[in-house]
């Protein structure tokens, strides 16, 4: 019945059509990279094919489809790569930050007390500090790699999930069923596993996945920022790091080298938006105060 | 007489702690003591925010009695093991007011049936649970092919419907309902009434029934215990209570009961509407109209055989 309504809604709707068109091209880029682009390196099939050692970039031909960038990197590998990076970033920050979320709004929630107090003040502390400045400090303590951004993002995307799982719980718990089943005799993990979790979860888990577009630009910001993948690595953010002295081209042609920040902008730009399309739609379909 | 639950002298308060500052208590039950014999149906009747489903909680052990003792087949609910407690869930079962909200809305009828037996270790056996499962439902008048639908699937009554059947699955001996049927329509109270006493009869049930309708509790009910701002002001047989009314607020409540082709007269004071009362007095005193504030009689005395009220303003002809 749910899972109908859902996809019914994102048919019906043009705008979440092609948000939803938009994530699945992306995934099938990413699923299919060792096809579209053939792996160069074995070793580490994120670092992108060099032509050669020449500092200015060139335009798309036929060897380079979409050109190359600072010192020949090829563009068209960094992006159908970058996809999959983008997927494995996203998918498992949110998944671990969920996770985190989840113990911690549990645990404060069916606790309550001094226990939801301690907790939840943590969380207001680690929202204090706006996200992107936080993931900056922790990425930068721990040094520059994919590993440690991926742990940057994850501490500060937890707290979100937490508040809202806590505050799904809470709603939960006083419901009459779970004192009915308390009344049958029923101990505490059975009621929360039984009862509380499958009935409050539920949103908490949609949202999470619709997190992904923006846990992917946190991350590409990063590694502009250098705090994040290498250079030469097939990493969206790390492109748009290197086209940053070819932005304005030259005195002659201002666009000379659009490529270079266009082609990888555009697949953070597309990316991003087809899942903030898809987390419209979701939210209209999850919203019961909304027809 | 062999008493199915029996409560003396319960208190129940709310305390609000704060951070700062002292707390706020609000005392909720005074005083009360009651006494549910074995195969019998007792009413609870009261206004909204009198303290009836507070009386409940305190029974089935969700809030703990502030003081006073609550006998369940004579075990001190407050004082038993975990353990204990679990044996006397299965001899004391409870019906909801709202069957939209006492049913999880992810289980199937056999997951909400099967949960108590899944508890306490009864029928697991799969042929066996599914035969009992199978009759449970016939016996309060649902399909038996009804057991893999959601609750969603049905309307309020079939819904109290599995509610009920949910409370008969330990075979209990005491059942609480909690206003059972006031979330129901009309017709429906009926067939639900119905049912709870034909159970009630068939399986010998103690019943504790909290209500706020006469019209219901007089259907159902042997004896009836009147309660009023946390304390019992009137208990008595239900003939007797309809008969020979003692107490001013029990008068007050008949006479508030809608008849048809009779005229209402003299609408009842709102409890909004009244001051604050002094300290030890009768806490109906300032909507008594019979009494001064100052009227102190709080303690309940046996005016006739079985009948015990309240109040010191009896009707005339009704002399201690």
């Amino acid at each position: 019945m749910f899972k109908n309504r859902i996809f019914k809604r994102i048919y019906t709707n043009k705008t979440s059509l092609a948000g939803f068109m938009l994530v699945a091209f992306f995934a099938l880029v990413a699923l299919f990279a060792p096809w579209l682009a053939p792996v160069h390196n074995s070793n580490n099939p994120y670092q992108m094919p060099q032509r050669s050692y020449e500092i200015a970039p060139q335009p798309p031909s036929g060897q380079n489809w979409f050109g190359t960038t600072e010192q020949q990197y090829d563009l068209y590998y960094g992006v159908v790569w970058g996809a999959r990076l983008a997927f494995e970033i996203g998918v498992t920050v949110t998944f671990f930050a969920f996770l985190i979320g989840l113990c911690v709004g549990t645990i404060a929630a069916y606790f309550g007390g001094k226990i939801d107090e301690l907790l939840m003040r943590l969380t207001d502390i680690v929202f204090a500090v706006p996200s992107l400045v936080l993931a900056m400090v922790i990425a930068a303590m721990l040094g520059p790699d994919i590993k440690n951004m991926m742990i940057a993002l994850t501490a500060v995307a937890w707290p979100s999930y937490a508040r809202l799982i806590r505050g799904d719980i809470l709603s939960v718990k006083r419901r009459d069923y779970v004192t009915a089943a308390r009344t049958l005799g029923a101990r505490g993990p059975r009621i929360l596993l039984r009862h509380i979790l499958p009935n409050s979860i539920y949103p908490s888990v949609v949202v999470a996945s619709l997190d992904i577009g923006y846990v992917v630009l946190t991350a590409a910001s990063l590694s502009f920022l250098g705090l994040g993948a290498q250079p030469g690595t097939a990493d969206w953010g790390q492109l748009i790091a290197m086209a940053r002295n070819w932005v304005l081209g030259t005195s002659q042609n201002p666009l000379a080298y659009w490529y270079t920040v266009a082609i990888p902008g555009g697949a953070i730009f597309l990316f991003v938006l087809g899942w903030n399309l898809l987390g419209d739609a979701f939210r209209d379909i999850l919203d019961p105060r909304q027809v | 007489m062999n008493a199915a639950i029996e409560i003396q002298h319960l208190y129940k308060t709310y305390s609000r702690g704060q951070w700062f500052g002292g707390g706020h208590e609000t005392p909720v039950l005074k005083d009360v003591s009651l006494v549910l014999p074995a195969n019998r149906v007792l009413g609870l009747v009261g206004e909204s925010g009198c303290g009836k489903s507070t009386l409940c909680k305190v029974l089935l052990g969700i809030e703990k009695p502030t003081s006073g003792t609550v006998l369940v087949e004579n075990q001190n609910v407050a004082k038993i093991s975990k353990t204990q407690f679990k044996n006397l869930r299965r001899v004391m079962q409870v019906v909801y007011q709202d069957p939209y909200s006492s049913l999880d809305p992810r289980m199937t009828v056999r997951q909400l049936l099967s949960e108590p037996l899944d508890i306490h270790g009864l029928y697991p056996q799969k042929t066996a649970r599914t035969k009992f499962l199978k009759e449970l439902l016939s016996a309060v008048g649902l399909a038996p092919n009804y057991l893999e639908r959601y609750p969603h699937e049905f309307s309020g009554g079939q819904r109290q419907r599995i509610s009920i059947a949910r409370a008969l699955t330990l075979d209990p001996k005491i059942l609480i309902a909690d206003e059972p049927v006031s979330a129901l329509d009309v017709s429906v109270q009926a067939q639900i009434l119905n049912l709870l006493r034909d159970i009630s009869r068939a399986r010998k049930l103690a019943m504790l029934f909290v209500t706020h309708d006469f019209a219901v509790a007089r259907f159902l009910c042997d004896d009836i215990a009147v309660m009023y701002q946390g304390r019992i002001v009137e208990k008595a047989p239900a003939q007797e209570l309809f008969t020979h009314p003692l107490h001013p607020y029990t008068r007050m409540l008949l006479a508030a009961v809608p008849q048809v082709g009779k005229k209402m007269r003299g609408a009842s004071t709102p409890a909004a509407a009244c001051g604050p009362n002094t300290e030890g007095a009768c806490s109906f005193a300032s909507r008594c109209p019979q009494a001064g504030s100052a009227c102190r009689q709080t303690q309940l005395q046996e005016i006739t055989p079985q009948h015990w009220c309240a109040c010191s303003h009896l009707p005339e002809g009704e002399n201690k």
